[in-house]
């Protein structure tokens, strides 16, 4: 998976109407909920066979962390 | 972990009972102040969409006993031949005796047939299912009338909006008879728990641990009044500790992700079987994210875990496999065999799976919940025990 594609991945993922960018601030999405942070640890575990837990989540603070995470 | 094999058990009918009344998430947007969008969002991730909610006054019993009358009508048994019954319930009538016995009295059954409650939760149906297979394999029972009824939706603080959308009320009814010639399709069951677990879904008060005393009242009035004081829970709603059921949604979620994969793997290998070989994944309908989730762990492909009991009826805790079988497979069952691998989590903690094969029964589906004549709403049997116990009531 291209750095590209995640990002198009974790927009659908978050359900969010906006694109999503390399430098954003988890903490600026209104989406960045558990509710979110439970369908990306599904996304990772899914696509990546990394397991994260919520507590490693929430200390993730830009979209560049989960993408560090994601190994890309 | 016990993993049992069982050859002489066929599962020969099954009926789901909701109530009537319907409450789409739509209906509600004021609790999402007013966004279709979020509601969409939830829709989506979630799988939020209709639920049943039963009335007031309408125990879990109610709709077991109304699922297991129309079982039986729909079978048209003889009841005299059930030997036993087993009622799933973690919301019982009273605290003792069993609501079995209740359910007993109401459905007719012969002074032949057993009677006993199970405590469980969503895991309930299957391990319930677990113990009659024990019971009929062993021959120690011919035929079983396995009951489970919940009504998570129908008391719930609305402005939980962690909870609130989630749940429906339901009950079902199985039963299951002996088979002299073993089954070419024989059941797989394996059953875990983990006791670690035990406060992370709880419900803390007005049990032994936190009880309620009347006559302490005299004594320290202290000693009951902090059972119902209220104080703020983490979201900032009022709640106290005899109405309040906890959850840690995080660790349920780790839990969930963790242990439930591995030990369906673990079911299938014990069976012989593979995501390839069984075509129907039945998991717990704790919501669409969480099914899809566990299922693509677990190596299945997502179209074969339907989370449309969730959709159109909620998460209905113990009942939630049984209303996806009778909701999904209803016509296929009468004549067609159905292999299936059936998972379940939840409170304890405790997780239960199987494997079945289904087909040449009855399957009454999905129907409307319908009260008895003689059913009593609450202030009638507050006024019933009131003049019972003055004894002015007399049998």
């Amino acid at each position: 998976m291209t750095k590209e594609e995640f990002l198009t991945e974790l927009q659908d993922t978050l359900q969010r109407d906006d694109q999503v960018l390399e430098t954003d601030k988890l903490s600026d999405y209104e989406e960045w909920d558990s509710l979110s942070k439970m369908a990306v640890m599904a996304f990772f575990d899914k696509k990546f066979g990394k397991k994260v837990s919520l507590t490693e989540l929430g200390s993730f603070k830009t979209v560049e962390d989960l993408i560090k995470f994601a190994g890309l | 972990m016990p993993q049992s094999k069982f050859e002489h058990v066929k599962i020969s009918g099954m009926q789901v009972v909701v109530p009537p009344k319907e409450i789409c998430i739509y209906d509600e947007l004021h609790y999402y102040g007013g966004s279709v969008k979020k509601v969409d969002r939830m829709r989506k991730m979630v799988g939020f969409w209709k639920r049943r909610v039963a009335d007031r006054g309408v125990t879990p019993s109610d709709l077991a006993i109304d699922a297991g009358e129309k079982l039986i009508a729909g079978m048209d048994i003889d009841k005299k031949s059930i030997d036993a019954l087993i009622f799933v319930v973690q919301k019982p009538d009273v605290p003792n005796p069993a609501t079995a016995f209740f359910i007993h009295q109401k459905l007719c059954l012969p002074k032949t047939c057993m009677a006993f409650d199970m405590n469980l939760g969503c895991p309930g149906w299957v391990y319930g299912l677990y113990v009659a297979h024990s019971m009929i394999e062993s021959k120690a029972c011919k035929r079983i009338l396995l009951l489970t009824g919940d009504t998570p939706a129908s008391y719930l603080n609305l402005d939980d909006r962690i909870k609130a959308p989630l749940f429906g009320d339901a009950a079902s009814a199985t039963l299951l008879d002996y088979s002299q010639e073993p089954s070419i399709s024989p059941s797989f069951f394996e059953i875990g728990s983990d006791g670690e677990g035990f406060e992370l879904i709880i419900k803390p008060g007005l049990g032994e641990r936190i009880k309620y005393v009347p006559q302490m009242d005299q004594v320290d009035p202290e000693f009951n009044k902090v059972i119902f004081e209220p104080f703020k829970e983490f979201d900032g709603r009022n709640v106290n500790l005899a109405g309040e059921s906890y959850m840690d949604g995080v660790a349920v979620f780790n839990f969930t992700m963790t242990v439930v994969p591995e030990h369906i793997k673990s079911l299938m290998k014990f069976a012989g079987e593979s995501p390839d070989t069984i075509p129907y994944l039945m998991l717990h309908q704790a919501n669409k994210q969480i099914v899809q989730t566990v299922a693509s762990a677990a190596g299945f492909p997502e179209n074969k875990a339907s989370y449309e009991a969730f959709e159109n009826y909620g998460n209905q805790t113990i009942s939630s496999i049984p209303a996806l079988i009778c909701h999904t497979l209803k016509d296929k069952l009468k004549n067609n065999s159905e292999k299936m691998l059936c998972s379940s989590f939840g409170n304890g903690l405790s997780w239960a799976s199987c494997i079945i094969t289904l087909g040449n029964m009855f399957c009454g589906g999905v129907k409307d919940f319908e009260k008895r004549p003689d059913h009593m709403g609450r202030n009638e049997v507050i006024n019933y025990w009131k003049e019972k116990m003055k004894g002015n009531i007399n049998d």
